[in-house]
C-alpha cells in the first residue's frame, strides 16, 4: 500500500516530461482525487461521527424523556449512569448471556461451516447448485428468519413438536423454557449464519495452492493426515477472519431475540444490546442506554483490537 | 472422516458408488432439508388457508387469501417504504462512496489509515449506538416517522460499505489504461468514467446490490425510528404478530414477500455475491 503513489506515475509506464509537467500536474491530480474523497468524508462525518459524540455526551446526563426538562443536557454528575452500570446486576446478566451466545454460535458455526465446506468443495455443476443453495438462510432477511424459527418453537403450529408429538417424543416449547431459551436462539442462529463462515472457507480452499498437497500426497499422506498437517494450517487465516466477523455480528443479534423471546423468560435470553434497546425505547432511559451502549462498544473495539493484534500477522498474509 | 478425502477431489478419477459415496450423498442430503425445510415450511404456510393453519393435514389445496388479505389494510404501502428507502439509499450512497473509493485506491492520502479504521468501526458498532442519537436528533428535527429518515441512517452502514467494497474492485483494475488516457490528455475524473467505472460494473452491480439488501433487510432502525408513515414491510409483519390472536396467514404471507426478492436477487447474481461477501479474503 506504501508504494502506491510511485506505482501510478512512475515506474511502469513513465509519464513523459513534457505532458507530466512535474509538480504542477501532479498537484492538479492530487487536488481531482481530493475532490473526489471529500464529500464522502463530509457525510461520514456528519452521520457517524457526530452521532458518536453525541451518544458520549448523552451517556453523561441523566436523559430521561418522560421528564425531558430536568434531565436534557444536565451534567450535573457526569459518571452517574457509569457507575450505576458497575451496580446493576441487569446488565452484567446480559453482559454474561452474551458471552454464552457468543462463544457457542461462533464456535458452531466455525464447525459446521468447515464440515460443510469440505464437502461441497468440488467442481461439479450439481455440488455447484447445492452450494447455491446452502445460502439461503444467510440471504434471508434477518426478520424472516426469526419469524421461521418463531414457527417452528411454536408448539400449536409447529411441524417438528407435531412430528416429535406424533412419534410419542413430546417436548415442552423450547423459547418458553428458562434453561433452554438461550440455546433456542443460538441454534436459529447458527443456522442463519454458518452460510458465512462456509462461504469464506469454500473461497480459501477453492485458492489453495496446489504444491502443498501434491508434495505431501507424494509423501503418503492419507486424506486425514492431509486435513490436519496440509489443509487447516493453510485455512486458519482464513478461519480467524471469519470468526472474528461473526463474533462482532454475534454482538448485534437483535431479530432473533425480538421476536422468539424478547429477552424472556426473566432475562435468560437478554443479552446487552437487547438491555440497552429496553432502557431506551421501552423506558426512555435513553441517558442510561447510552452509556450501556459506549461500554458495549467499547468492548467491541478492545475485543477485536486484541484478536487482531493476537492474529495480524497471519490474517496479513490472507 | 470421508469428507476429509472429498476436500481435494482434483486427481481422482473415481465415480463408483461406494459406501463412503452413499454415505456422503445422504449426509448432503440431510443437510439439503435442514437447510430448505424451515424456509419451504414458511412459503407453504402462507398458502394455506387459514381454517387449515393449525390443522395437521400435510396437503391442502392452496390459495392465495392470505396474499389478498393483505392487499386491503397498510402493507402495500409498507412495502413501498422499503423499496423506496433502500433504493434510495443504495444510489446516494454509490454516487458519494464510488469516488471516495477510487480516489483512496489510486491516491494515498495522509489521514487513509484514520479513515479505514473509521470506516471498520462503523462496520462493527452495533446498530443501537446509531439509532439513540439519530432518534434525538430526528425527534428535534421532526424527521421520526419519514422515509427521508431512513434513507440517511441506511446510510451510516451503505457509504461505508461503497467505499470499502468498490476501493477492492478498483485496486484488481490494471492502471495501465487509465495511464494511457492520462498521456493521451484525459483528466482524472474523464479517464475513470470512461475507462475504470465501465471495468468494474461487475463490482459496482454487486455493491449496489449488497447496499439494496442490507437497507431492504433492516429491522431494528425502522422499528424504532417509524411509526406509522414510514414503516417499512418488516416491522409491519412483525406487527401481525402483535394484535390480538396472531394472523399466522398474513405472517406467513408478508413474510415470503419480504424476503422473495431479496431471494431472487441473491440467486440471480450469486456469482458477485460469493464475490462480495468475502471481499477482502479474495482479491476482487
Amino acid at each position: 500500500m506504501a508504494e502506491r503513489i510511485s506505482d501510478v506515475i512512475p515506474t511502469a509506464h513513465p509519464i513523459p516530461r513534457a505532458t507530466a509537467g512535474g509538480t504542477g500536474w501532479a498537484a492538479q491530480q492530487r487536488r481531482a482525487f481530493l475532490a473526489g474523497l471529500l464529500p464522502a468524508l463530509v457525510v461520514l462525518a456528519v452521520i457517524t461521527l457526530a452521532p458518536a459524540v453525541y451518544l458520549l455526551v448523552t451517556s453523561l446526563t441523566p436523559l430521561n424523556l418522560a421528564l425531558p426538562e430536568q434531565t436534557t443536557w444536565n451534567f450535573s454528575r457526569p459518571w452517574r449512569n457509569y457507575a450505576e452500570l458497575l451496580q446493576d446486576e441487569r446488565f452484567s446478566n446480559s453482559v454474561w448471556v452474551q458471552v454464552r451466545l457468543s462463544l457457542f454460535t461462533v464456535v458452531l458455526q466455525i464447525l459446521a461451516g468447515l464440515g460443510v465446506a469440505l464437502m461441497l468443495n468440488g467442481r461439479s455443476r450439481v455440488l455447484e447448485a447445492i452450494r447455491t443453495t446452502f445460502l439461503i438462510p444467510m440471504v434471508l432477511p434477518p426478520i424472516v428468519v426469526a419469524i421461521i424459527w418463531k414457527v417452528l418453537y411454536s408448539p400449536d403450529i409447529s411441524p417438528l413438536h407435531r412430528v416429535l408429538a406424533f412419534i410419542g417424543l413430546p417436548i415442552p416449547s423450547l423459547i418458553t423454557s428458562p434453561q433452554l431459551a438461550l440455546w433456542a436462539i443460538a441454534i436459529a442462529d447458527v443456522w442463519e449464519w454458518f452460510p458465512f463462515t462456509m462461504l469464506m472457507i469454500l473461497a480459501a480452499l477453492q485458492m489453495m495452492p496446489e504444491e502443498p498437497l501434491e508434495a505431501a500426497r507424494i509423501d503418503g499422506a492419507g486424506a486425514w493426515q492431509l486435513f490436519v498437517w496440509v489443509v487447516l494450517p493453510l485455512l486458519r487465516p482464513t478461519i480467524l477472519v471469519a470468526a472474528l466477523f461473526r463474533l462482532v455480528d454475534s454482538i448485534k443479534a437483535f431479530p432473533l431475540i425480538f421476536v422468539l423471546t424478547n429477552g424472556g423468560p426473566g432475562s435468560v435470553t437478554e443479552v446487552t444490546n437487547y438491555y440497552a434497546y429496553i432502557q431506551a425505547f421501552n423506558f426512555s432511559y435513553l441517558g442510561f442506554a447510552s452509556a450501556i451502549t459506549v461500554v458495549m462498544v467499547a468492548g467491541v473495539f478492545l475485543l477485536s483490537a486484541l484478536i487482531i493484534k493476537m492474529v495480524g500477522k497471519e490474517v496479513e498474509v490472507e | 472422516m470421508s469428507s476429509a478425502s472429498l476436500t481435494l477431489p482434483r486427481g481422482r478419477g473415481r465415480r463408483r458408488l461406494g459406501p463412503t459415496r452413499v454415505l456422503y450423498f445422504a449426509g448432503v442430503g440431510a443437510l439439503l432439508l435442514v437447510v430448505v425445510f424451515p424456509f419451504l415450511w414458511l412459503l407453504q404456510m402462507s398458502l394455506r388457508p387459514e381454517i387449515e393453519m393449525f390443522s395437521s393435514a400435510i396437503f391442502v389445496w392452496p390459495t392465495l387469501d392470505n396474499y389478498l388479505a393483505l392487499r386491503s389494510g397498510q402493507f402495500p404501502r409498507n412495502f413501498w417504504n422499503s423499496t423506496v428507502s433502500s433504493v434510495a439509499s443504495t444510489v446516494l450512497s454509490l454516487l458519494i462512496g464510488v469516488p471516495a473509493a477510487y480516489a483512496l485506491s489510486r491516491a494515498r492520502f495522509r489521514a487513509e489509515r484514520h479513515i479505514e479504521l473509521w470506516i471498520l468501526a462503523t462496520r462493527m458498532a452495533p446498530p443501537i449506538a446509531f439509532t439513540i442519537p439519530f432518534f434525538l436528533a430526528y425527534r428535534y428535527l421532526e424527521m421520526l416517522d419519514t422515509v427521508q429518515g431512513l434513507v440517511v441512517i441506511y446510510m451510516t452502514f451503505n457509504l461505508s460499505l461503497v467505499i470499502w467494497m468498490m476501493r477492492i474492485f478498483f485496486d484488481s483494475i490494471p492502471r495501465a489504461l487509465e495511464e494511457a488516457a492520462w498521456i493521451d490528455g484525459g483528466s482524472v475524473w474523464g479517464s475513470f468514467f470512461r475507462v475504470t467505472l465501465p471495468l468494474s460494473a461487475p463490482g459496482l452491480a454487486a455493491t449496489a446490490i449488497f447496499c439494496f439488501l442490507f437497507s431492504w433487510n433492516d429491522f431494528f432502525y425502522a422499528l424504532i425510528l417509524t411509526r406509522t408513515q414510514a414503516m417499512t414491510a418488516p416491522v409491519a409483519v412483525v406487527n401481525f404478530m402483535q394484535y390480538q390472536g396472531w394472523e399466522w396467514g398474513k405472517i406467513a404471507a408478508g413474510g415470503t414477500l419480504v424476503m422473495l426478492p431479496v431471494v431472487i436477487f441473491s440467486l440471480l447474481v450469486r456469482n458477485y455475491l460469493v464475490r462480495g461477501l468475502t471481499a477482502g479474503g479474495i482479491k476482487g
